[in-house]
């Protein structure tokens, strides 16, 4: 019998950014996904459903604000919890994150605890936002994996 | 399984595991027995007083394909294979390895009762606990010839003892250890049994002392004497985990910082401030990789507070001398940067523009760029052999670490294209200008703000 593990897409177009996360969060047996820009990370959110994204605002060509506005005026998608990435820590910025439908920020740099709390907080109950059958397809990926 | 199929619970206090097996098995019982403890479970599916499959729960989920391959009795395509047709099941995998004649149907039977034996004595030493069972029989995919609960007993009894006669010892079942990466020489020439060589195959820092007595089929206690031994031969060093998950979150930060530095400076436009804003980056993480080293460098660790000029003394003694051969070698510029308090000083460099300017505080920028990319590589090596080396640990480190010296590559390459454009520039304006005559490479003037890439420049490049 195999447990279900949830899923964390991360979309930030820097490679060191994204594997320092999905190694964090490996070592707390969450699956990582990962995605460098906006179309990648749309294309990522049908594909797997994740259980919580975390997004960089400045990616290219699509910039994270537009990629939560994007999936929180989806039905299916918009209960997923998405934590904004960003350098800029100005109240404009929260703000403007908070309007878009992001459910939290983290401020870059963050620190490796603070960010497995976060991800560990949102992920509470991530099982009942699931639909069936993207379930069924991460139990299938996570024992191909 | 409701609550109101159980039949029988309690706390494994009052009754023990032996007790209770041992009654399932005298009344001839069918159903699944729950034993928990802290944070690990056992379930034994029982038919008629007989164990037909076990399942362990705990922290440990061990990977037995990737540990037959690793003492050579599997090969890695094969148990790619197999891995993809059992999806982690462990009972699955065996069945396709018999099914696919890698292995004998006697061996798998003989691995599965080991497993459930194994599991058992280790149940058998649980003081605090409870447990219950249910007349459901839970569905378990095994093909686990049914087992007499008294010869399993009987046997794991046996096992748990000689936990017991080990004495004190620092091992535990969930210890993990790895080859220690001075190990250099020929193993063979120290005469060490089958046993001692296999155990020593599996000490790859992954794998815990539980999982390689289930795959060598050797008592764990058997397990611990071959790896004291191994110990003592300091061939392999035991994995601290705990140590290894915060060493690994502390540089984390240091990346993660030094990669939001990287990204900062990249709004710089003018190429001056581009250059200085990667030497405050590299020097930056440089020391933080210092600051780290100093808490997790192996002979400095586990021997509480030392004295700060303990540590700064071995910080110096192990990386001044890197930074002088660079410095004497390839950058000479480096020779302004100087180790203080454990710290790597570049404000000497970071003022360079105090005493000059354009072209060539360009060029003393870049060279200073080039020896403190070449340095913090050296840093992070030392330090990374040193604290985890060839470890799980360590391979996923240099993985992140990769990536982050390829967004500094990228920053290097982006400062080498301008200089390369800016050149091309300045040659086509110039043959314009004096093409009648033919242009001289070393008698072009240096015109301000539209410096030309010296030859010695493009030596330079990465």
């Amino acid at each position: 019998m195999i447990e279900p593990v949830p899923t964390v897409l991360v979309v930030d177009d820097s490679p060191t950014v994204r594997k320092i996360v999905q190694m964090t969060l490996q070592r707390e047996r969450i699956r990582v996904i990962t995605a460098g820009d906006g179309l990648s990370a749309l294309t990522s959110v049908a594909d797997e459903m994740p259980a919580l994204i975390l997004l960089d605002i400045q990616l290219p060509r699509m910039d994270g604000y537009h990629i939560c506005q994007i999936i929180r005026k989806n039905l299916q998608f918009r209960t997923i919890p998405i934590i904004m990435l960003s350098g800029k820590d100005g109240l404009f910025d929260k703000m403007r994150g908070r309007l878009a439908g992001s459910t939290e920020y983290l401020t870059k740099p963050f620190d490796s605890a603070e960010l497995i709390q976060t991800v560990k907080k949102h992920l509470i109950g991530w099982q009942q936002r699931m639909p069936p059958q993207y379930e069924s397809m991460r139990t299938r990926l996570r024992r191909r994996g | 399984m409701e609550p109101q199929d159980s039949i029988m619970d309690g706390d494994l206090q009052t009754l023990g595991l032996q007790s209770i097996l041992k009654m399932l098995a005298l009344s001839g019982k069918t159903g699944t027995l729950f034993v928990h403890s802290g944070l690990e479970s056992l379930s034994i599916s029982l038919r008629k007083g007989q164990i037909v499959a076990l399942r362990e729960k705990g922290p440990i989920q061990p990977d037995l394909l990737g540990m037959l391959c690793l003492i050579n009795k599997l090969d890695p395509p094969r148990a790619h294979l197999v891995r993809e047709v059992a999806q982690g099941n462990m009972q699955v995998e065996l069945a396709t390895l018999v099914d696919r004649n890698w292995m004998s149907a006697a061996e798998m039977q003989q691995r599965l009762e080991f497993a459930v034996t194994q599991s058992i004595s280790h149940a058998l030493r649980w003081v605090d606990g409870y447990f219950s069972f249910h007349r459901q029989l839970v569905a378990m995919e095994s093909r686990m010839q049914p087992l007499d609960i008294d010869s399993v007993l009987l046997e794991a009894l046996r096992q748990a003892d000689e936990w017991e006669e080990m004495g004190e010892t620092q091992l535990t079942r969930t210890t993990v250890a790895r080859w220690l990466p001075e190990v250099s020489n020929d193993v063979r020439s120290l005469g060490l049994s089958q046993e001692h060589i296999e155990v020593l195959c599996l000490a790859n820092g992954e794998v815990p002392l539980q999982a390689m007595a289930m795959v060598l089929m050797i008592p764990e206690a058997r397990v611990a004497h071959v790896m004291n031994r191994l110990l003592e031969l300091r061939l392999i060093e035991v994995v601290d985990t705990t140590l290894e998950a915060q060493l690994q979150q502390d540089l984390s930060n240091i990346i993660i910082m030094s990669q939001h530095m990287l990204a900062q400076q990249q709004q710089n436009l003018a190429p001056e401030q581009h250059l200085l804003g990667l030497i405050k980056t590299l020097s930056q993480c440089i020391n933080g990789l210092l600051i780290h080293h100093g808490t997790y460098a192996k002979s400095l660790r586990g021997r509480g507070q030392l004295p700060v000029a303990e540590i700064v003394r071995y910080l110096e003694r192990r990386f001044a001398q890197p930074l002088h051969l660079i410095a004497k070698q390839q950058y000479s510029i480096l020779e302004t940067a100087i180790f203080a308090n454990g710290q790597l000083d570049c404000m000497e460099i970071i003022n360079l523009d105090k005493l000059v300017k354009g072209e060539k505080l360009e060029e003393f920028y870049w060279e200073a760029v080039l020896g403190l990319a070449t340095f913090l590589r050296t840093v992070f090596a030392t330090l990374l052999n040193d604290e985890v080396g060839d470890s799980h640990t360590g391979r996923q480190l240099s993985y992140v670490w990769k990536a982050f010296l390829t967004e500094i590559d990228q920053e290097i390459q982006q400062y080498q294209l301008y200089r390369a454009h800016q050149n091309t520039q300045q040659r086509n304006r110039y043959s314009e200008v004096t093409f009648p005559n033919g242009p001289g490479w070393s008698s072009v003037p240096h015109s301000e703000g539209n410096p030309y890439w010296s030859p010695e420049t493009q030596r330079r490049s990465i």
